[in-house]
């Protein structure tokens, strides 16, 4: 049973592909998710994500779409959504499966007012390919009474964030992902800053580009450091800002690639490179 | 909404072009499937919305419509440029 499976949900596939095309796919990937052919493009134009900026004329890459995952509750009402400036990059399914499961993390007691935020820091992936996200997940134990801010914040104080070290390289961070927030009016001046309370998580999506990949005879890893940051204040005071480093190494994992060679790799072959033939041809003759 | 294409990176080698975030392609960042937007993009239904309905063929070569065929259950929907290339 797949993760998704596992979490009562439903994952399905959508691209421009022909339905044959998608069969040849999911025989030789195994695939349990559903795949769906819009090879008009008519589902990719409806949700209004249709890749303008590529011409009419230049095929086949003319009818995909910006890419990206919608993420529903049981009533089918859009919980969540990922898209990225670069295509290259696909959220990973830990990343899902934790949107569409939702998290809360109860402990069996807050800390008292005053006292330290609690935070854990996990790598929630096994392994990092490349171009597929994992994340950097931190959960925070805000004391009662208390609250984190969210970004931006003004001069003096810290904002709750998860940062990967300045050098860094080869790998990406992307869009975090964190709970709602409430308005809250600070007294001496009126301003108002936006804040987290209770059992905080957040994650922060990253991706390694595979210009980072360091191999011994153990295998190929790669590693991904930095710091959570934050600041805790009640109604009155704060505490001082907090810092916890991470450093996580963890395999290079080699990306299953869509196969356009005669069978390469362990993989077996699809036909790519027929199909990807058959998609131009079939686009350059109807325009 | 005008969108621009990102166009950074660099020619590396034959077949191996780089784009602004060091990924590696054998096209130029900015051509055909590599054409990333630069800034905001349009990114469909928004958070809250209903998921709009979904009426596409699958696999086997039958129609289905997303709504009824997740009977009840919660949906993760992906849309990717291509099983093929």
């Amino acid at each position: 049973m797949s993760d998704f499976e596992a979490a009562g949900a439903k994952l399905y596939v959508l691209s421009y592909d022909e339905v044959d095309a998608l069969a040849d796919y999911k025989k030789a990937h195994g695939a349990s998710f559903t795949m769906l052919s819009d090879s008009d493009s008519e589902v990719i134009r409806s949700f209004g994500i249709l890749n303008t900026t590529i011409a009419e004329d230049d095929h086949p890459w003319y009818g995909i779409p910006y890419p990206g995952v919608y993420v529903t509750n049981s009533e089918g009402i859009i919980t969540q959504k990922f898209f990225e400036n670069n295509f290259t990059v696909r959220p990973g399914a830990e990343q899902l499966v934790a949107a569409v499961k939702g998290e809360e993390f109860t402990l069996a007691e807050r800390p008292a007012t005053g006292e330290q935020v609690n935070v854990e820091i996990e790598f929630d992936g096994a392994d990092l390919p490349i171009g597929i996200t994992r994340q950097i997940v931190a959960r925070f134990s805000v004391p009662e009474g208390m609250h984190l801010y969210q970004e931006p914040v003004p001069e003096g104080l810290v904002g709750a964030s998860i940062e990967l070290d300045g050098d860094a390289e080869g790998i990406l961070p992307y869009t975090m992902i964190a709970p709602d927030t409430r308005p809250l009016t600070l007294g001496t001046d009126g301003h108002t800053l936006e804040v987290y309370e209770g059992n905080v998580i957040l994650r922060l999506p990253i991706a390694q580009n595979g210009r980072a990949i360091t191999k011994d005879d153990d295998g190929r890893w790669v590693t991904i450091s930095g710091k959570v940051r934050w600041q805790a204040c009640d109604s009155e005071a704060c505490l001082l800002p907090e810092e916890e480093s991470f450093n996580f190494r963890v395999p290079a994992a080699f990306t299953v690639m869509a196969d356009m060679g005669p069978g390469e790799g362990r993989v077996p072959s699809m036909n790519g490179a027929t199909h990807f033939k058959k998609m131009t041809d079939r686009r350059k003759t109807e325009s | 909404m005008q969108i621009e294409r990102d166009t950074r990176g660099a020619e590396l080698a034959p077949n191996q072009y780089e784009d602004a975030e060091g990924y590696i392609a054998p096209l130029p960042a900015g051509s055909g499937p590599r054409s990333n937007p630069l800034g905001v993009f349009p990114t469909g239904p928004e958070v809250g919305e209903r998921l709009p309905d979904v009426v596409a063929v699958d696999s086997d070569g039958a129609t289905l419509d997303l709504h009824e065929d997740r009977e009840g259950k919660p949906v993760v929907l992906v849309f990717t440029r291509s099983a093929v290339w």
